[in-house]
């Protein structure tokens, strides 16, 4: 930051030093900084710029956990001094409390700061929080202060399109094009077409069709990326129903990739040709095989069509088929896999299948062709879930060409399908061991290794492709920053599953009633197990929840960035996918097994409370049996250190095994508001998803939230019913358990309670005429 | 395309996996870890051959002095040239092409190729056992120029646990 130009002479001398620190640390001498300021705030404690200012120096240079005390106390000793304001909305975005950060910006600027470009800050800071009504204030204000730069232009456009006040961003646009017109020199053109193309977007969304259309056209000569160019104008085309002219631009587009299905579609839709019969439609991807004989699509998308019961249908699949077949092409059955969804078709595809290799193959000479169809084959069958079936020809193409990678990883996905993981893992590790250079058969391996609950396996093998410092066992913390999430991920689920399984044994010792110095062993063991291993899987867990807010934090750069470069389409995009990110499959797969073992601890904590006193008993007695075991410990805690660097996920880890996550979350209080924080996002971001209703539906009936519990059994009633008639087991269930739960809640207001029971009455209305147990036989699918 | 459909290529350390498959499945006699470690010394001829890019064959040989006599398969595969000896011939320690894909010229393309590097060596003689059983081996061997020698060796093969232990001398001169 800058402070105030042309300084005048300082009232007191504390503000004359505190210019001078200031200046220091803007030049990162934050030591020397610091000792300016300590200096000021010995002569008066409640120099508020110094106080602020001491805050953010500590934030760099000494204890964070102070940094904040110092800039809340400068606040409330002078919170309207833009100086101090500032520094605050500084400091609040070094903590990346973007919230914060804005209110105080925005404070600078609304206190008479003359430093302009904190309008620049405040606006990043607006669009991280999306609060775009404001966004839009500060974008105007800054581009008053510095017209001369496009990006500026650009950032209001942005900020009218966030607003969805289309018409606004579409004369910013404009009225920048024919200022900076005359002006364009080559290095301009890029950022003109895609502010062109970003204008046309717009001129698209706000439904005047023609005019956008007219505009493109218009702009053409401008627009450098042709292919965007033309996506539009066959859209714009289709809209405004001039199907004849959109086919034209289709078939254009065709030329240019004829591998995008999406443009067959198109193409059809544009020619009217999707109700038409089914020869004519047949014709017509004859004609576009001839012109482009190397593509896929115009030979396999008449089979997706043609109804299996139409002759044709076959003769087609052959032609399709038999070529790959007599080809040895090892994608062949991923090919047709999509076309097994129908039966039927299977069934044609089947028959050709075995026809080739009856009739066909025992005339080629070439051996690589009896293997590619046997590999097919297993395929096949493992589709069917014909696993002895498939076993034998998997095995049949083993004994044939035992060096051939691809034979491994059906081998050992027919294996997993028996539920055999271990086993599995086994074999799809005989394979990548034939070529360690392959890294799809590397990961695959991983994955069957987790799968079998064999972490240290599975990520030695990873290892080979991660970078190893020196000193380190493994690519553990490689894997954490290179934020590969779909091992962490397994791994969490592989942990989970192990002290799942230690607990159900300690469940088993404790029934059997033993009480001898082994089985108190054996317990102790049990215990420790249970609790390393919930332990790993909640810090692998939190690993990724951390990674997606990285994920989330690194959009900041490009609110700045993408208006300089001028790539407002795809920065518009971003912001889309930032908005869904925890919608994500491997984010919602952390929340679902999170709140598993959030549930779970709850569940335990609850237990506790209910038989308090026993507890410390216990613990007297583990002490007793501590002496002897010192000897052993001494043993055990060598094999923990090595255990515990081989788990990392950072170096120095200060809780490699998770073990204070743990503790923290077992001996706490507020769990489920915990585990409500981390649903918040999902309620937004993926209403329609079950697991956030069936999640949320829990927390609110902790939490006592019943209507709000209602609103999620009426969506996931939505989402989990496809046919009208089908009425579910768990619907039911949760109709009766709210019921129940309000009605038993001395605390809950009854009107409340009575809104539930109606809203529940309304929403499924035998429940308010059948006795339960009649109800819930209806509910029962 | 326009390609040969058999093409030979380098054993690497990432491939060795694969050069032990080839010997598992097609060989009866079996290697310790450290021979196959060994494989990738620069002193050793070794190639893998393939067909349609698919890993289907394999060859390696030393050179030796054939002065020396070798009771025994476990003494052939550990003894190692005494620098200071000349090398008169090329031992053949690993042929082996999978039974599916014999009768398509790879086991010629590797012959030739150790042929070829034999020569390089100035060496003119190529030596291999053979099981007395393996006569469709044997049999390959004669038909491309191997001579059967009329000794014998006695168990050669005992220790391999295999019936009628005893080996045939081939040789080759180039």
């Amino acid at each position: 930051m800058v402070a105030k130009k042309a300084t005048p002479i300082f009232t007191s001398k504390e503000d004359g030093n505190f210019h001078e620190a200031l200046k220091l640390y803007d030049a990162k001498q934050y030591k020397k900084a610091l000792k300016l300021v300590e200096a000021n705030l010995k002569k008066n404690s409640s120099h508020a710029e110094s106080l602020a200012l001491k805050g953010c120096i500590i934030q760099h240079v000494g204890n964070k956990s102070e940094a904040e005390a110092y800039v809340l106390k400068g606040i409330s000793k002078s919170p309207e001094n833009y100086l101090v304001d500032h520094l605050a909305g500084l400091y609040y975005r070094s903590v990346e409390n973007y919230a914060e950060a804005a209110k105080w910006l925005k404070a600078a600027n609304d206190n008479g700061s003359p430093n302009k470009p904190i309008l620049r800050d405040l606006s990043f800071m607006q669009t991280q929080i999306r609060d775009y009504k404001n966004l839009k204030d500060s974008r105007q204000q800054f581009l008053e202060h510095q017209p001369g730069y496009r990006a500026n232009w650009t950032g209001v456009a942005v900020a009218y399109h966030l607003n969805k006040d289309l018409g606004s961003a579409v004369s910013t646009l404009t009225k920048i094009e024919g200022i900076i017109k005359e002006h364009l020199t080559d290095a301009d053109r890029y950022e003109q077409s895609e502010c062109i193309l970003y204008k046309n977007l717009i001129l698209g969304e706000s439904g005047d069709i023609a005019k956008a259309l007219a505009t493109l056209e218009n702009d053409k000569p401008e627009i450098k990326d042709l292919l965007s160019y033309m996506e539009y104008k066959a859209k714009y085309l289709m809209l405004l129903d001039r199907k004849e002219e959109a086919a034209v631009v289709y078939r254009q587009l065709l030329q240019r990739n004829p591998d995008n299905v999406s443009y067959y579609h198109l193409l059809e839709l544009s020619l009217g040709t999707v109700t038409k019969p089914v020869d004519l439609r047949l014709k017509l991807y004859e004609k576009l095989a001839r012109f482009y004989p190397r593509s896929d699509p115009p030979k396999y998308l008449p089979l997706t069509f043609t109804p299996s019961t139409n002759p044709k249908f076959e003769e087609k699949a052959r032609e399709y088929i038999v070529p790959q077949l007599t080809r040895g092409i090892p994608a062949t059955f991923v090919n047709v896999k999509p076309l097994y969804k129908n039966p039927k078709k299977l069934k044609v595809i089947e028959k050709i299948v075995l026809d080739f290799y009856e009739n066909e193959l025992p005339k080629i000479n070439n051996p690589t062709i009896y293997v590619w169809i046997k590999y097919y084959l297993a395929q096949h069958y493992l589709y069917l879930n014909e696993l002895d079936k498939a076993t034998k020809c998997i095995d049949e193409a083993l004994a044939h060409s035992p060096t051939l990678v691809e034979l491994y990883i059906v081998k050992a996905r027919i294996v997993k399908h028996r539920g055999e993981f271990a086993k599995a893992a086994v074999i799809m590790n005989e394979g990548r061991e034939l070529d360690l250079q392959d890294r799809f058969i590397n990961s695959k391996a991983t994955k069957y290794y987790l799968r079998a609950n064999q972490v240290n396996e599975a990520i030695d093998t990873i290892s080979l492709f991660t970078k190893l410092d020196e000193g380190v066992l493994n690519g553990c913390k490689d894997l954490h920053s290179m934020q590969v999430n779909w091992v962490l991920v397994e791994s969490a689920e592989a942990y989970k599953r192990l002290y799942q399984e230690y607990e159900r044994k300690l469940k088993e010792l404790k029934a059997s009633g033993e009480e001898t110095e082994e089985s108190k062993e054996l317990e102790n063991e049990l215990i420790e197990n249970v609790e390393t291993y919930k332990g790993l899987a909640l810090k692998r867990y939190n690993a990724i929840v951390k990674i997606f807010k990285i994920y989330f934090n690194d959009q900041y750069d490009f609110h700045s960035y993408c208006m300089r470069r001028g790539t407002p389409r795809d920065y518009i995009e971003t912001l889309k996918w930032e908005d869904k990110i925890h919608a994500t499959p491997i984010y919602t797969r952390v929340l679902k097994g999170l709140s598993e073992i959030y549930f779970e601890i709850y569940a335990e904590q609850e237990q506790k409370k209910k038989e308090q006193s026993p507890s410390s008993e216990e613990s007297n007695k583990h002490k007793k049996n501590n002496k002897k075991h010192k000897k052993a410990k001494a043993q055990t805690n060598k094999k923990k250190a090595d255990f515990s660097a081989r788990v990392e996920s950072e170096k120095d880890d200060e809780d490699p095994l998770g073990a204070k996550l743990l503790s923290e979350l077992t001996n706490e209080e507020g769990i489920i508001d915990k585990l409500f924080q981390l649903f918040k996002p999902l309620a937004d971001e993926a209403k329609e998803l079950k697991l956030t209703n069936e999640v949320l539906f829990k927390l609110y009936l902790l939490q006592g939230k019943y209507v709000l519990a209602l609103q999620t059994i009426k969506t996931l009633n939505k989402i989990l019913t496809t046919y009208d008639d089908i009425k579910l087991r768990t619907i039911g269930e949760k109709i009766v358990e709210l019921s129940e739960v309000s009605h038993n809640d001395s605390s809950a207001n009854t009107a409340i309670v009575k809104v539930v029971e109606k809203g529940l009455v309304s929403a499924f209305p035998e429940f308010g005429t059948l006795p339960k147990e009649e109800f819930l036989k209806i509910y029962s699918k | 395309m326009g390609r040969d459909i058999v093409s030979l290529d380098d054993l690497t350390a990432n491939n060795i996996g694969v050069f032990k498959k080839i010997n598992q499945v097609t060989l009866p006699t079996s290697y310790p870890e450290q021979w196959y470690k060994d494989s990738l010394k620069t002193d050793q001829i070794v190639k893998l051959a393939y067909y349609s890019e698919l890993p289907v064959g394999a060859i390696r040989a030393k050179t030796i002095n054939s002065s020396h006599k070798f009771g025994s398969y476990e003494n052939m595969l550990q003894q190692q040239l005494n620098p200071k000896i000349v090398p008169n011939a090329v031992y053949i320690e690993v042929f082996a092409v999978l039974e599916a894909y014999r009768g398509l010229g790879i086991g010629t393309k590797l012959l030739n190729y150790l042929i070829e590097e034999t020569k390089k060596k100035f060496i003119h003689e190529v030596v291999l056992h053979v099981h007395v059983e393996n006569t469709a081996s044997l049999e390959w061997y004669l038909k491309h120029g191997f001579v059967k020698s009329d000794d014998i060796l006695k168990d050669y093969y005992k220790s391999q646990g295999l019936p009628n232990p005893d080996a045939f001398i081939l040789s080759l001169t180039v």
